[in-house]
């Protein structure tokens, strides 16, 4: 590999790196998930789809894939722990403040490379998370916490992109949060399809509207998605929309782009090959996205497809780990 | 005692024993305390409580936290931080500097002598089997050169003050002294709590220590490349210290590397990157000597580098401080320090000792043993408060215990007097009370020796208590080096300024 010999950063440091973000990539996702199903609940749509199967609250649980954990905890959990399963659970490796809390022992372990006000950040979320504030808040109103969560997480982001410099450290917190939502936003699809297929049947006009609308929400989608569709939601619209829009931010082939190019930007690489084997993985399920028809995925299963976009980026962060974390 | 001072605001309970660093024996202050006393005396008690909380958010949300061992996994706790600082005159401040640079060349002149000619042995200075019985005496140092001839590069020299006002040294700390973070946070805190009284002084800054601590280790490369690679070397994430080794890093701009991210090849260092293995020319380690090389010393040891010692043999790394400075650590050879300073340098020591009592002399011993209440007894590789006898504060119980174990084995112990430290207004259950402290001075020795202006002040805070140490319920304060004169002590500038 021809590297520059200048950028060079300790593997175990760019490891945390890349923990760190994907973890904070996923509990700013868990709280969009949450408050948005939450909502849904309060309004009579919920009642209504609980009838027909998984009621919203309870489909965070399969898309974080700890349904099962969940149920062996909790068998007769209702709403409230389901939610505080994911957000206040110390015993459980998938909840908010465990994850938030190893995104801070990763960052407490590499708080030199990280910015003074990146570090701060992080610290200061899970000091909030822990102490009585947050509790008394979530007692009050679920969605304000949520929001807060999600706004915490943002200024991380924001303090990311305006107090690093772009070298390897940026570059490997670039490729961890690109990489978790491309996977966050594959398993979102899965589940919220095969709920919205389920609902179909029995479901009016309305509620197709309310179940797309909730899947563009879940994503911070909506207002971007209706102001370039121009007409009525409809669920293949969303769906389209979320996986193979170029500049929307959260979309898959938006991610996937960046997780790229993130990889290129470590290796010296460029769009016209690969140094690494993630490049390639990547870079091959870019060129798909970018040449894909929405109907032919239909056509060929997009279950099918979600789950191979799932394999990729796991290949894919083997081979990171192969090539940058064990030299 | 004058009445009209202490019935001042917070001051209203306010009693001076010992040496006062604010008041002079007649009640008055200090005139270089002056301002600050009359800011001090305006301030209601909400205004130092929140003062107090300002303080507290501050370092909690920067994380600067240090670990507590033994009270549960990995503790994590903020050193408690006094608002009210601390002040040393420039007349004060040159006569300590300039004996804290002579005691630290005597102690690294001693140093290289212990392990090459050993000059002061054959001439009967200090007894050879205290120094080679020394716990921090490494036999593997015998004959290693290093570059410069220099072994102590960071050093943290106790400082008291006695009944009189005179600073004495209590004890070296020359292996990897510990608290230098705070001292820089202590300043950066401090600019947000009291920013217009801190103008109003002309307070020497600190904020070079960084650099200059990166210029000393980059005197110590033994590469001469052009950008020599540095790093500073932790025993991990749940070191008690870990704040303090990140924050080095950081502020020098240089990798924070454990020993799992390091090997050892063909006679050098590398770190492990994602670029492929680097080579290191200097480490700032604090981690233990006997920790660093699993091959050489602790084969149990997971923090070290297996090989690391071959590198320092080769002469191909700069290691800070070197191995062995340990020796003048051990409490028993601290009373030989004054002698070292006569031998190496021809000087007349400029800072005092504390009177100590080496329990190897039968006289001394026999002295010790019978006025046990009255003094301090030591473990000579003791730190941190722990393992010492405070004779006026013991059971007869733990003073029999004593008795035993010093007769069992005398070179293990040391024995002084109580000294009284001198005490320091301090903000307490929303009020001003005296409570003891200390000084921490650091010195740095490269391609020259500079003494950070200040350092840390340690406070007891429990009411009469003379243990500071961080892990005895201690506390820290901002210590300011003036520049100058004093300001004025005229009553309206505190106010005028709105601080």
């Amino acid at each position: 590999m021809s590297f520059k010999g200048t950028d060079a950063m300790l593997s175990r440091v760019a490891e945390n790196l890349y923990w760190i973000s994907r973890y904070l990539e996923r509990v700013e996702s868990v709280a969009r998930l949450l408050d948005d199903s939450f909502q849904l609940e309060l309004d009579a749509a919920g009642l209504h789809a609980a009838a027909a199967g998984e009621r919203p609250v309870e489909s965070v649980l399969s898309i974080l894939g700890c349904k099962e954990a969940f149920l062996t905890q909790h068998p007769n959990g209702g709403r409230a722990e389901v939610l505080k399963f994911l957000t206040f659970e110390r015993d459980h490796a998938d909840s908010m403040l465990s994850m938030i809390g190893r995104a801070r022992e990763n960052a407490r372990g590499t708080q030199e490379t990280l910015s003074a006000e990146v570090w701060g950040q992080i610290n200061r979320l899970y000091l909030y998370l822990c102490g009585r504030q947050a509790r008394r808040r979530y007692r009050t109103s679920p969605s304000r916490f949520f929001e807060g969560i999600k706004r915490s997480c943002i200024l991380y982001t924001g303090l990311v992109e305006s107090t690093l410099p772009r070298s390897e450290v940026y570059h490997f917190l670039q490729f961890g949060r690109y990489l978790e939502r491309v996977m966050q936003l594959s398993r979102i699809l899965g589940v919220k399809v095969h709920a919205l297929r389920q609902v179909e049947p029995l479901a009016a006009g309305s509620l197709r509207v309310v179940y797309s609308t909730s899947l563009l929400q879940s994503c911070s989608a909506y207002d971007a998605y209706i102001r370039q569709a121009h007409e009525q939601i409809d669920p293949l619209g969303a769906v389209g929309y979320l996986m193979l829009d170029p500049d929307f931010p959260r979309s898959m082939r938006f991610g996937v782009d960046r997780a790229c190019n993130a990889l290129r930007a470590i290796s010296g690489g460029d769009e016209h090959g690969f140094a690494t084997e993630a490049e390639r993985l990547l870079g091959r399920l870019g060129s798909d996205l970018r040449f894909l028809d929405l109907d032919e995925v239909i056509h060929r299963g997009l279950e099918q497809f979600l789950t191979e976009v799932l394999t990729t980026c796991h290949r894919a962060a083997h081979e990171v780990h192969q090539t940058y974390f064990l030299t | 005692m004058n009445r009209r001072v202490f019935d001042a605001g917070p001051f209203d309970q306010y009693e001076r024993n010992g040496f006062d660093e604010m008041f002079a024996e007649d009640g008055r202050p200090r005139s270089h305390y002056g301002a600050l006393y009359n800011r001090l005396a305006t301030l209601s008690t909400e205004d130092m409580e929140s003062r107090h909380h300002m303080a507290d958010l501050v370092m909690r949300r920067q994380g600067i936290t240090f670990t507590v061992y033994g009270r549960g996994e990995g503790l994590e706790q903020i050193i408690p931080f006094d608002p009210i600082p601390r002040l040393i005159s420039s007349e004060e401040w040159e006569t300590l500097e300039r004996g804290l640079e002579q005691r630290v060349r005597a102690l690294n002149a001693f140093v290289h002598d212990v392990y090459h000619d050993r000059l002061i042995l054959k001439d009967r200075v200090v007894p050879a089997e205290l120094v080679v019985g020394a716990s921090g005496y490494q036999r593997e140092c015998v004959g290693l050169r290093v570059p410069r001839d220099i072994y102590i590069h960071i050093s943290g020299i106790d400082l008291i003050r006695d009944e009189n006002g005179q600073f004495l040294v209590l004890e070296d700390n020359a292996r990897t002294p510990s608290g230098v973070s705070y001292v820089l946070n202590n300043r950066h805190v401090m600019k947000q709590v009291f920013p217009f009284l801190f103008q109003q002084y002309n307070v020497r800054p600190i904020d070079d220590y960084p650099a200059n601590l990166l210029a000393t280790l980059r005197a110590i490369d033994p590469s001469g490349r052009d950008d020599p690679t540095v790093a500073v070397m932790t025993p991990g994430v749940y070191n008690s210290a870990y704040f303090e080794h990140s924050f080095l890093a950081r502020q020098m701009g240089v990798e924070l590397v454990e020993g799992r991210d390091l090997f050892f090849d063909g006679g050098y260092v590398y770190m492990k990157t994602t670029r492929g293995p680097r080579r290191v020319d200097v480490l700032y380690r604090r981690v233990d000597d006997r920790s660093l090389d699993p091959l050489a010393f602790d084969r149990t040891s997971v923090l070290g580098v297996a090989g690391l010692y071959g590198a320092l043999r080769a002469g191909n790394l700069g290691l800070a401080n070197a191995l062995g400075t340990g020796v003048c650590d051990d409490k028993a050879i601290y009373p030989f320090v004054p002698e070292f300073v006569r031998y190496y340098l021809r000087e007349e020591p400029i800072l005092g000792n504390v009177e100590t009592f080496r329990l190897t002399e039968p006289s001394q011993r026999q002295h010790v043993l019978t006025n046990l209440e009255k003094l301090v007894v030591k473990a000579v590789d003791g730190s941190g408060g722990y393992g010492m006898l405070i004779g006026p504060a013991s059971t007869k119980a733990q003073r029999e215990e004593f008795a035993r174990k010093i007769e069992a084995d005398p070179r293990r112990f040391i024995a002084q007097p109580t000294i009284s430290l001198s005490q320091h207004p301090t903000f307490v259950d929303g009020r001003l009370e005296g409570r003891h402290i200390d000084l921490r001075p650091f010195v740095l020795f490269g391609d020259q020796v500079r003494v950070l202006p200040g350092g840390l002040t340690r406070v007891a805070l429990p009411k009469g208590s003379l243990v500071v140490n961080s892990s005895q319920g201690g506390g820290t304060k901002d210590t300011w080096v003036l520049r100058g004169d004093p300001p004025e002590q005229n009553e309206a500038t505190g106010e005028l300024q709105g601080d």
